[in-house]
């Protein structure tokens, strides 16, 4: 990596530990706070693209693991990474992979901007949404023994805010890419 | 100090940054001035290899920036426009030390030299601070004080007193005269140049201009108001 | 961002930062290994002896345990209505011991050393040629050192929507931000090479570059 791919990723990094700082929303019964932070995982892979995403998403975990607040609601410690949602924040850095893996190939600078958007859209939603899903349903049923298919369904209350996020993410990635292009990532 | 250049010049792609220039800086104290996107700072970058040239070669004190450019860099210390970019680590003793640690030199080494740079600067009351409650004073002496903890022989600054208030520009001004180390100064405050050792003065991606700061400060007002 | 690191001279205080992070890694394994709520509630105990022996100070506490707690509390709560009573005081035991001694792990190391431990567990994985040890330390301090810039940013965009009359909108707030923040990475990045901080790696010519 040059200096400059490992400042951006741990620059993405401060962003996705500042959208942490926003207030998140319960809902539903599953605890699963909807926080503007996954939606910070989406980004990374969107702009970054997968390597220098993931490295950015591996950044947050890592620092949550040394005990520092840097998740949304201000939690952190190796105590995250004991609780039944363990398997959400794992599959973050799944999920930036995903995204970036995908839009890195299909969102290219000659394509009009709603090409563009969409080709972001899939990939925020092939990574945000299918890949995390996997593994925060599949981490879910093993700890708490309820299941795959309660998990499943308990968690499915959460996948249309996902779906929002993916499309705020396809945007904001669009809207980036044209003011400061960094995809497709040279490195 | 010995700053060569042999028909050095850089283009970014076929952007032409700064045409190809010889010229030999020996002075302690130099100015760069020049209108925006004049190519002074792409100048200023090429004197640590941070920029490399394209055509020719630069060499400090018979170093090329490309070949021996680790040395180079251990020779230049660079403040940047922006000293808040500067500061890597949150807490500044940290961030001090950081730039002796990758040496691998002894704790207690790199602690006394962090001690000293923070007592050369008067600053000892801000090593435990975050980086961000900084002042844009304090910052720009933190920024100094973290590029001259590893000595180097020469100092660039570009455009120490931007955006600082007078007092804190007072401050910046004061630490500059008092500077051992040879020092480069790219500024557009040329109240802050006036007694400098010589100037440079960049139009177009050119060496437009080089003498005392008085004469270059007059062409350059020739050039800013025509 | 404020770092938990709470100055203080208590007995793990003083203990260096490789056993406390052991201790940690251990219990975090070890208490998954039984459900007795009798070893479990020992185990509470004494992690909250240790954390009350750190003199942090009940509303400092507060602010700082009462995310955790409280998810905690939902989940122990979920699996008592799914499995057994025994299961969500087990998980309810488990899980505020981790907290307490994560906590007290945090409280007790700087950053720095911080830094340091996580640089040598990386060691091995320089060796398989995986990462560059150094970087880690590095990227972990710049993520902690820039948090607060990312943050006072987003305050300026807020306040200037405002300024404007304008809607705080996701896409509007979030992308002048995300431009802004990665703009500043090509002068960081020049100043670690300019400090020769990254060692041997050569500059390179970027288009960015003024």
């Amino acid at each position: 990596m040059t200096t400059r791919d490992l400042v951006l990723a741990a620059l993405f990094a401060a962003i996705i530990v500042a959208l942490g700082l926003l207030p998140p929303i319960m809902l539903g019964f599953i605890p699963v706070p909807i926080t503007a932070q996954s939606m910070g995982v989406m980004l990374a892979g969107v702009i970054l693209g997968a390597r220098r995403g993931t490295v950015a998403v591996l950044l947050v975990l890592l620092l949550a693991a040394i005990g520092l607040p840097v998740l949304s609601g201000g939690r952190g410690g190796l105590a995250v990474f004991a609780a039944p949602t363990t398997g959400y924040l794992i599959g973050w850095a799944f999920a930036a992979f995903t995204t970036g893996f995908i839009a890195e190939r299909v969102v290219r600078p000659s394509q009009t901007s709603l090409t563009q958007t969409l080709g972001f859209f899939v990939a925020a939603v092939a990574g945000g949404v299918v890949v995390l899903y996997a593994f925060g349903i599949t981490y879910l049923a093993f700890i708490t023994g309820i299941g795959m298919n309660k998990a499943f369904i308990g968690s499915m209350a959460f996948i249309p805010g996902d779906v929002v996020k993916a499309v705020v993410a396809a945007l904001a990635g669009r809207a980036v890419l044209a003011g400061y292009p960094l995809l497709p990532a040279r490195a | 100090m010995d700053i060569r250049f042999e028909q050095a010049g850089a283009t970014f792609g076929d952007r032409v940054a700064v045409e190809p220039l010889t010229l030999s800086l020996t002075e302690r104290r130099i100015a760069i001035i020049g209108l925006n996107g004049s190519g002074k700072t792409t100048f200023a970058r090429m004197i640590n290899g941070l920029v490399r040239p394209t055509t020719g070669h630069v060499t400090i004190n018979g170093l090329d920036t490309v070949g021996d450019g680790e040395d180079v860099r251990s020779q230049v210390g660079f403040i940047f426009q922006n000293p808040q970019n500067q500061i890597i680590l949150p807490i500044l003793r940290e961030d001090i030390a950081l730039g002796l640690k990758t040496r691998r030199l002894p704790v207690a080494v790199v602690d006394d030299a962090v001690e000293a740079i923070l007592a050369r600067f008067g600053i000892e009351h801000l090593a435990a601070r975050r980086a961000h409650e900084l002042s844009g004073g304090e910052l720009q002496l933190a920024a100094l004080a973290s590029v001259l903890v590893t000595e180097p022989e020469i100092v660039i600054l570009d455009e120490p007193t931007n955006q600082l208030d007078l007092r804190n520009r007072a401050q910046v001004e004061t630490t500059l005269r008092l500077l051992d180390e040879s020092v480069l100064v790219i500024s557009h405050d040329l109240a802050l140049i006036e007694d400098f050792d010589r100037a440079l003065m960049f139009h177009e991606g050119r060496l437009a201009a080089d003498g005392t700061p008085c004469e270059v400060i007059a062409e350059y007002r020739k050039i800013a108001a025509p | 961002m404020k770092s938990l690191y709470v100055e203080g001279d208590s007995f793990f205080h003083r203990l260096p930062p490789r056993p406390k992070l052991i201790l940690l890694l251990v219990a975090s394994l070890a208490l998954f290994l039984t459900r007795s709520p009798l070893l479990l509630g020992l185990a509470a105990g004494a992690a909250a002896l240790l954390y009350s022996s750190l003199g942090i100070g009940w509303r400092q506490s507060r602010i700082r345990l009462r995310p955790i707690l409280l998810t905690i509390a939902i989940v122990a709560l979920a699996t008592l209505v799914l499995n057994s009573m025994e299961e969500g005081i087990a998980v309810l035991l488990r899980l505020t011991t981790l907290m307490l001694l994560a906590a007290a792990v945090s409280a007790t190391v700087p950053i720095g050393d911080f830094i340091n431990e996580v640089t040598l567990a990386a060691r091995p994985l320089e060796r398989l040629g995986l990462v560059k040890a150094s970087d880690i330390g590095l990227s972990v301090g710049l993520v902690i050192r820039f948090v607060p810039e990312v943050d006072s940013r987003f305050q300026q965009l807020r306040q200037a929507h405002q300024a404007r009359g304008l809607k705080v909108r996701a896409t509007t707030m979030i992308v002048p931000l995300i431009i802004q923040t990665l703009k500043s990475a090509d002068e960081i990045a020049a100043a670690i090479d300019a400090r020769g901080i990254r060692g041997q790696r050569q500059a390179r010519n970027s288009e960015d570059s003024r």
